[in-house]
């Protein structure tokens, strides 16, 4: 459905979005991670055609988006990342508008107008004038605008920004619903937005894709650092002390508990499991464990290292 | 989709959001008052000569040249500045709709507005009546027709100052400033020492042939041409201030 080939912009001197490349097959639901700035918006701005590239190329369903640039308009549903739309409309007002100048006929617009209020729950707030909606609201009705023609792909640039923990819910659940049959390609800052409706994840940081894939295997192949959590009945000192030397062992972080006991984590990056090495080493030290976990790296934590290590960013 | 049907629903929505408007309400209101007040000031002038009142009305006063530099900037001040500032150009963009469309949907809303304006002072025609005679039809009607065109000329204007501005404040003063420029022009043709630059001058004075011909019953293709050219051009070069977030 879309292809980006070595995708550069420049704004002035500023390089926003710096080589990039990626593929988003027809029905996948693509999360585009990063962290503001990261050239998200740009990429999308250019995606639908609002932006020319510097260079490169971008295919939409087949279309270049600056010679084809009508037909890729007529494929999208975009939700631009400020969610703009006329105060002075009434909401069905508005969408009959939308459907109408997005090639929907006259004779189907009554039909895809109720389906898009129904999809994006806002029939009640139908008659009411735009302006004097809630974020919340202003934000289906901003969906409900990207889907009003039932286009193939939906562009979404960050759907979810300054919503509450219920409404972010409730919108994530309408992508999820959306994804079912059309291609999205949605924007995020927030890792555990995308990880739930994503199949597929491109971390972008400085204008460079640093990392793509399922979340799962992101996590696999650059969760290298392992760790290894335990809870122990000891000060810093003894724990430290026990367990230093042990081989493929790095950080080392203790945390106080509440009653005697120290929350202690320690970096590996030893290939072989080195648990039973630790419980040892502890035990042998006379100090009470009472818990071992292997947390392993979330995902969130990765995109963290991805994006604030300059070093990792070339390496991947 | 055809770009005609694009068209028509876009000019459908612009002149119904100007009849929505409230400021448009307000500028309707402060039009009819001035204009009325106009009409009044020149049948005063005119000593129960007709004719006389309707060129005094159409071009000879005060106030006319007042309505007609100040009034087309506050119509066109939002068109497209308001787009940009409030983002919502973004979706009209990137919906299946080309840049010329966009501009020429927003250049019918405005001259329709600009034709209701206008209309109510037919009314006051039939006032003349009163007097004992109607005015000449043909001064009447080129004089209607000068209107139309010259309004089309500054909405033009405008609606290219808007394309080029970020708010709605920057577009309606640039717009003004524009108007001002051809509002001198004619008077700066007229300092100058006769010869082909003076000539050249008065020719594209649009302002100074709108008494010389309009007023007058005449009908001169030469500064119709002029009239239609000076509309051409702004519209043209707004299109282009659009599609200039895609160059690179």
């Amino acid at each position: 459905m879309i292809e980006v080939r070595n995708l550069v912009k420049r704004y002035g001197d500023v390089l926003a979005v710096d080589d990039i490349s990626f593929d988003v097959g027809d029905g996948e639901v693509v999360g585009f991670l990063g962290p503001n700035g990261a050239g998200k918006s740009t990429t999308l701005k250019i995606l639908t055609c609002y932006q020319p590239a510097t260079r490169g190329s971008v295919r939409v369903a087949g279309f270049d988006v600056l010679t084809q640039s009508l037909e890729v308009r007529t494929r999208l549903g975009y939700l631009p990342e400020s969610v703009p739309v006329y105060p002075d409309m009434r909401v069905e007002e508005y969408l009959r508008f939308r459907g109408l100048l997005k090639g929907v006929s006259r004779r189907d617009i009554g039909r895809r107008v109720e389906a898009a209020l129904e999809r994006c729950q806002c029939r009640e707030m139908r008659r009411r004038m735009i302006g004097g909606l809630s974020k919340g609201y202003r934000q289906r009705v901003g969906l409900a605008d990207a889907i009003v023609h039932d286009p193939p792909l939906l562009v979404l640039d960050e759907p979810t920004s300054g919503l509450d923990p219920n409404q972010r819910l409730e919108v994530r659940r309408l992508i999820q619903d959306l994804g079912k049959d059309k291609t999205v390609i949605l924007s995020s800052h927030i890792l555990a937005e995308v990880e739930a409706v994503a199949e597929k994840v491109i971390i972008i940081h400085r204008g460079h894709v640093v990392a793509r894939g399922a979340p799962s295997d992101i996590v696999r192949e650059l969760g290298g650092w392992n760790r290894i959590r335990v809870e122990v009945k000891a000060d810093a000192a003894a724990v430290e002390g026990a367990c230093k030397g042990i081989d493929g062992i790095g950080a080392i972080r203790v945390e106080p508990l509440t009653d005697g006991f120290v929350e202690a984590e320690f970096d590996t990056t030893a290939t072989h499991d080195v648990r039973s090495e630790i419980a040892r080493r502890l035990i042998e030290h006379g100090l009470a464990l009472r818990e071992m976990t292997r947390p392993g790296l979330s995902l969130e934590e990765i995109f963290r290292r991805l994006t604030t290590s300059a070093s990792k960013e070339d390496a991947a | 989709m055809s770009q005609t049907r694009a068209y028509l629903i876009l000019a459908a929505r612009e002149v119904e959001s100007y009849f929505l408007a409230p400021l448009m309400f307000l500028v309707f209101t402060v039009f009819l008052v001035l204009n009325g007040f106009a009409f009044y000031l020149s049948l005063g002038d005119a000593a129960g000569n007709v004719d006389l009142a309707v060129r005094n009305f159409l071009g000879g006063s005060l106030l006319f040249w007042i309505n007609i530099l100040l009034v087309p900037p506050l119509l066109t001040m939002r068109l497209v500045a308001e787009e940009k500032r409030t983002g919502t150009i973004e979706g009209l963009m990137t919906a299946p709709v080309q840049d010329v469309v966009v501009v020429l949907a927003k250049f019918t809303g405005a001259l329709c507005f600009w034709i209701a304006l206008w209309a109510p002072s037919i009314v006051y025609l039939l006032i003349l009546r009163g007097f004992g005679s109607l005015p000449d039809p043909g001064i009447l009607a080129t004089s209607y027709l000068g209107v139309l065109l010259l309004g089309a000329l500054l909405l033009a204007c405008g609606l290219l100052a808007s394309a080029v501005s970020p708010n709605q404040i920057v577009s309606a003063v640039l717009a003004v400033v524009f108007d001002l420029l051809l509002f001198f022009f004619p008077l700066l043709s007229m300092q100058m020492p006769q010869g082909a630059l003076r000539r050249g001058l008065e020719h594209v004075s649009v302002l100074f042939h709108f008494q010389s011909s309009f007023g007058k019953g005449v009908l001169d293709t030469g500064v119709i041409a002029v009239y239609l050219v000076g509309t051409a051009l702004p519209l043209f070069f707004a299109v282009r201030a659009l599609e200039s977030r895609r160059w690179s």
